[in-house]
């Protein structure tokens, strides 16, 4: 691997010496003169239908400002994928949750006060909270469509069924995961204000600007260019920040009441009324010869929507056919359907559909292997697609790591010496994963990103882009990037967070994409700059651009320091010759992904990022309660930029995924979600985890900036296989439905079956 | 109904009246500006909003203004001295423990508080000590190795020097 200054190097985050002070914005710490505060009523009935709404005592109240209901605008639609909301509920609501009307007054508390003086008449209407239940003849209709079936992807690719028929082995079995959130700390919120022109300005953080804009637009009535979208620090998204309608209530409420609006969610909103990651019921067969190699799979899998779509269709396509190019499968089938529930609606999150599949799959691999007397690492590595390769979905491997991640997973783990061979109730598991670094497919005119790298006469340099860094890091690895092209220090990089206004088209922090995409447009944007610096500095210096070098902030002919002219100069001068436009580099990049076909066949991104994640675990009998005492997790990223920052999105990412196998889930009754404070919902907490041990497996990627490839998401993905997979090593018995809870292992254990383990059992 | 207060906040002294029911939180950002205490849960879970209260750590979101009267409060704010950041923030900084920043001024005081009466606590003795603090991007590894770096602790997780030499 060729060696650089800057990227590779330990390099403090530009952000975090003001973090560290409490001296960063976030949009809780901003306002805005003659700002009012908004508050929304929401429903409290799972299915209903609004038969009258009576503001009089709410608009009364002194210091009331705005009262909005659905019936006051127009009947415009919002929704990323499918418009199937309306901003405010009109005549049905869908969920105890949903909005119903918003207020807008001089403080929170006489918001809140306006809110309980809203009368609300509802009829209420028989709801539907299983899938199944859903979908069946005379159910409620939630939406206008075929029995609840919101969305549904078929996958048929090879033959399946004779697949099954040369099997050996044919292993079937059904796993069920829950609803989580996305637990970021810093709730939901924005400020809007509408402009003397018409247009609207919102502070307030989203993962893709851009995007966002284009989804509220119409519902608003207005062309996504009228809306400005400024993007604040950010505390954590994780998925949870890519659909804002409350931006569009906020923006409503503004309107009325001709002031600017703040509205940041409580808590017990994020819990009840946000986008929770979608919850699967897994239908899995998979066949396989003797050997260990895989020959057919076929999964069925129920998606529950909630009440609306959010980004669900968008979870189960990945769910569909994502995990399928990890191995070599011959043969896959799968029927995917998105069924509406008067649940709260789920959308993205971290991994975007892949964690849950990757949980069904890597679990089921791993009872085959112990059926078939093989090591469960053995049988990875015998199925393990290879670089070079295209998989079964047309997925083509330019770069892949997995066999070496497994190899290091081991090695770390002591996986060789450890596995099935430690004390009674401890365990060691494995689980590995496949992601993309982008998807053509999410957004179809454009799969790239773009940049503008404007150099200062002070010698540093200023970032602008549609890319988000909500708290990540990759601000900080895209000045390491302008510091090794410009030979600048990467603290004299300024990276600003995206205005849509300002900034140049980009499509934000979704899909592992920020650095192998966003990172691409910066380089070249670098580049482009450090081209138009060599060039200025030459007539300056009068010798030709190739002759001259650059070291230390300093331009100079090679071997010549001395005659050097610093890039400040170079940079001030421009500027004048340039007549004020000085040095401004432009980049663009595009991965070269494709769009794949109606039955998903096609290279739908630039790279794939391949991850081996080892578990110990220890088993109370008792109680049931598993505890992850160490946990190694490998991943084949390409290259770090920023190596720090790489192992802790890794160290995030596995323990939001021990929070999602052992602890999360939101609890409803009856469509209502019963723990909404965070002591009843359990976010893994600092006792709770093991000392994560990253591993970066490095080897470059051809496409990728620098060879880097994406890792924002890789790193939930196998957890909740690895750890079940440890808790069958150790107890003999398999989970299969998610969380792990105490209760539900021990009720477990108590119908295992006498031999132990390496067991076959399931529960 | 109002009440007049004293509050001695990063060692400056404030007379303020406050609405009975107003909390430390609030008006350590509202009325003083101070917004380095941060609002995450509003329910005493999250500890984003911790501040030092004549040197213990509490939850601001849990304690109203009044019962803060005529006490020392310590926010992010007031941590460094002359300019010069605390250990504390330093090793946050360089252990690179710092992602979204939400939850670090509440965790560096959870982290000051548990130091003051502990001045070399094990790995688990800090995570216990920060059991109080949540964080959803770090996995706490990296904010773990920063308290153990500042307090000098044998049990340190291993300096970003030491991990080089790995």
């Amino acid at each position: 691997m060729p060696d650089f200054s800057v990227v590779g190097r330990g390099v403090t985050r530009l952000d975090a010496r003001a973090k560290a002070r409490g001296e960063t914005r976030y949009l809780g710490d901003m306002s805005l003169p003659g700002m009012l505060h908004g508050k929304i009523l929401r429903s409290p009935h799972p299915h209903a239908r609004i038969v009258g709404i009576d503001c009089r005592r709410a608009l009364s109240l002194a210091g009331v400002k705005a009262v909005v209901t659905g019936r006051d605008l127009p009947p415009h639609k919002y929704g990323y994928l499918v418009q199937d909301e309306l901003i405010l509920a009109r005549d049905l609501v869908r969920f105890a949750g949903e909005e119903v009307a918003a207020v807008a007054a001089v403080d929170e508390d006489t918001a809140q006060e306006a809110l309980d003086l809203i009368r609300v008449e509802y009829e209420v209407l028989p709801a539907v909270f299983e899938m199944e239940d859903a979908m069946a003849e005379g159910a409620p209709r939630i939406h206008d469509v075929e029995r609840n079936i919101a969305s549904r992807v078929v996958i048929n690719r090879g033959d399946v069924e004779r697949g099954f028929q040369e099997a050996h082995l044919v292993m079937e079995d059904r796993f069920t995961t829950q609803s989580v959130h996305q637990g970021y700390l810093d709730p939901v919120s924005c400020i809007t204000r509408w402009e003397d022109d018409g247009s609207l300005t919102i502070h307030g953080v989203t993962q893709a600007p851009f995007i966002q804009r284009e989804v509220m637009a119409a519902s608003i009535g207005l062309a996504p260019e009228q809306i400005r979208v400024i993007q604040p620090a950010a505390g954590g998204g994780f998925g949870g920040k890519l659909d804002q309608k409350v931006w569009v209530i906020a923006a409503v409420l503004a309107r009325a009441a001709g002031k600017p609006v703040r509205l940041i969610l409580s808590y017990e909103e994020e819990l009840t009324a946000g986008r929770p990651r979608v919850p699967l019921v897994i239908d899995l067969k998979m066949g396989f010869a003797r050997d260990g190699l895989i020959k057919a799979k076929d999964t069925g899998i129920l998606a529950d929507n909630g009440a609306y779509c959010s980004y669900g269709p968008g979870v189960i396509s990945v769910a569909s056919h994502r995990s399928d190019s990890l191995y070599r499968y011959p043969a896959v089938r799968c029927d995917a359907k998105l069924v509406y529930t008067n649940k709260t609606p789920t959308g993205a999150y971290r991994g975007f559909g892949n964690p849950q599949v990757h949980f069904a799959v890597e679990s089921l691999i791993d009872r085959a292997a112990v059926e078939l007397g093989i090591d469960p690492a053995e049988i990875r590595l015998r199925n393990a697609v290879q670089k070079g390769e295209v998989t079964i979905h047309g997925w083509v491997l330019k770069s892949c790591a997995l066999d070496e991640c497994i190899k290091q997973a081991m090695d770390a783990s002591a996986w060789k010496e450890k596995r099935s061979r430690l004390g009674p109730g401890r365990g060691l598991g494995m689980a590995c994963m496949v992601h993309v670094s982008s998807n053509r497919a999410s957004y179809r005119p454009f799969d790239g990103a773009s940049a503008l790298v404007k150099l200062e006469g002070d010698g540093g340099a200023v970032l602008t882009c549609g890319e988000v860094d909500f708290g990540q890091g990759n601000f900080t690895a895209y000045a390491q990037m302008i510091s090794e092209e410009l030979g600048i220090r990467p603290d004299q990089v300024k990276v600003l967070p995206p205005d849509t206004s300002i900034s140049t088209f980009g499509l934000g922090s979704s899909g592992s994409r920020e650095i192998f995409i966003g990172g691409g447009a910066v380089r070249l944007a670098a580049r482009d700059a450090r081209r138009q610096l060599l060039n200025e500095a030459s007539v300056l210096l009068g010798s030709s651009p190739d002759e001259l070098e650059i070291e230390g902030g300093i331009v100079f002919p090679r071997g010549n320091r001395e005659a050097g002219r610093s890039i400040a100069e170079v940079a001030r001068e421009a500027v004048y010759r340039g007549r004020g436009l000085g040095i401004l580099g432009r980049g663009t990049f595009d991965p070269g992904s494709e769009l794949p076909d109606a039955g998903k066949y096609g290279n739908i991104s630039g790279c794939y990022t391949f991850a081996c994640h080892v578990a110990e675990v220890e088993v109370d009998p008792e109680t049931g309660a598993v505890k992850v005492v160490d946990y190694v997790a490998a991943h084949d990223l390409g290259r770090a930029i920023n190596p720090a920052g790489a192992e802790g999105q890794i160290e995030g990412g596995v323990a939001q995924g021990i929070g999602f196998t052992l602890s999360e889930e939101l609890v409803s009754r009856e469509g209502r979600i019963l723990n909404h404070g965070l002591l009843d919902y359990r976010i893994p907490t600092p006792p709770d985890l093991p000392r994560i041990r990253p591993i970066l497996v490095e080897e470059d990627d051809p496409v990728g900036p620098y060879g880097a490839k994406g890792l924002g998401e890789p790193p939930q993905n196998p957890v909740p296989a690895a750890i079940a997979n440890a808790v069958y090593d150790a107890v003999g018995v398999q989970f299969r439905d998610l969380p792990m809870v105490p209760e539900r292992v021990a009720a477990g254990l108590a119908g295992r079956s006498p031999k132990g383990r390496p067991g076959k059992g399931a529960a | 109904m109002k009440k007049p207060i004293t509050l001695n906040v990063n060692g400056e002294s404030h007379r303020l009246e406050v609405p009975v029911h107003r909390t430390l939180v609030d008006v350590l950002r509202d009325d003083l500006g101070l917004t380095g205490t941060k609002k995450g849960c509003d329910m005493g879970e999250c500890g984003a909003c911790t501040v030092l209260l004549d040197g213990k750590a509490v939850n601001s979101c849990l304690v109203l203004a009044v019962q803060a009267d005529g006490r020392q409060v310590t926010t992010i704010e007031g941590l460094a001295v002359n300019g010069k950041l605390d250990r504390l923030q330093e090793t946050f900084i360089e252990h690179g423990a710092i992602q979204c920043g939400f939850c670090t001024p509440g965790m560096i005081l959870s982290a000051k508080a548990l130091l003051a009466e502990n001045a070399k606590p094990t790995e688990t003795e800090v995570r216990e000590g920060l059991a109080g603090n949540l964080c959803r991007c770090t996995g706490y590894v990296k904010i773990v190795e920063a308290v153990l770096a500042a307090s000098g602790s044998p049990d340190q997780a291993g300096s970003p020097e030491q991990k080089e030499k790995d």
